[in-house]
């Protein structure tokens, strides 16, 4: 019973990634210039789960596959006066929908206190049977 | 009690199986498995029922017949868990149904401290009985 434990915690982990991911692209909304100073808007990014948890070599559990680049379209502001608009005034911002990274982070957020209820159950279960030995 | 061995044995196996799937919410493609509830259940009434008509019919062997996602051993469970398809699929093609695999955790969770407990109140009489006084 103890491996259900574990498989609770990878859905914890990988959850918890998830809203890192999100949180990031929130933060990066309207960042148009990279680290160096580059103007390239950021790209969306998206943590891509599947089944099995490597780090234990299990079949049980989840982890995070990749963290996907969104290759959907910038956004197109007009912005005639911005030093990096071209020649028709328009300056790419981020693929970034706030609406959508809401909605990512209240799935997210969801699963997460799912897989917390699973490891209570979990731990309830163990306690119980623990206590056949008392 | 073999009885009761037998419930501890399941709800162990499909709590594995359920935390499983709650891991798996957000994973694309992923298809949740489950035991057959009823088919355990089916086949536990029909070891009793046949044990009732021995000549030992609280203490003798009990011998569940092997169903079609369940073989019974000696020392327990080799299960075969089947498709849990009872949702609709979402975008993802994943086939979550949250409330539902939230609902079977907390009955099962139940049943499982429900078989402990009684366990262990059979243990205790088997220990009165032991030291020969009430």
């Amino acid at each position: 019973m103890y491996g259900s434990l574990d498989v609770s915690t990878s859905a914890l982990v990988a959850q918890r990634t998830r809203m890192h991911t999100v949180a990031a692209n929130m933060a990066n909304a309207n960042s148009i210039y990279d680290a160096d100073g580059n103007y390239s808007p950021y790209q969306r990014r998206v943590a891509v789960f599947a089944p099995g948890d490597p780090a234990r070599g299990s079949d049980a559990g989840v982890h995070v596959r990749e963290i996907l680049l969104d290759d959907a379209p910038f956004r197109r502001v007009h912005e005639p006066g911005h030093p990096e608009a071209d020649e028709a005034g328009y300056v790419m911002y981020p693929n970034v929908d706030p609406m959508m990274e809401q909605v990512n982070a209240l799935d997210a957020s969801r699963a997460y206190e799912a897989n917390i209820t699973a490891a209570e159950a979990t731990k309830m279960m163990i306690r119980t049977s623990l206590k056949l030995l008392a | 009690m073999p009885a009761l061995e037998r419930m501890v044995q399941f709800t162990g196996e499909r709590h594995r199986l359920l935390t499983h799937n709650i891991a798996n919410l957000s994973t694309p493609r992923f298809r949740p498995h489950d035991l057959n509830v009823d088919e355990f259940r089916a086949s536990l009434r029909d070891a009793i029922g046949r044990r009732r008509a021995t000549r030992r019919p609280l203490d003798g062997e009990l011998t569940p017949r092997d169903t079609a996602g369940i073989r019974f051993s000696a020392n327990g469970l080799d299960t075969r868990p089947r498709d849990a398809g009872r949702n609709i699929l979402f975008h993802d093609q994943n086939n979550r149904d949250l409330e539902r695999t939230m609902q079977d955790l907390a009955e099962n969770t139940l049943t499982h401290q429900v078989s402990i407990e009684l366990l262990r109140s059979e243990f205790d009489i088997l220990k009165t009985a032991i030291r020969e006084r009430v």
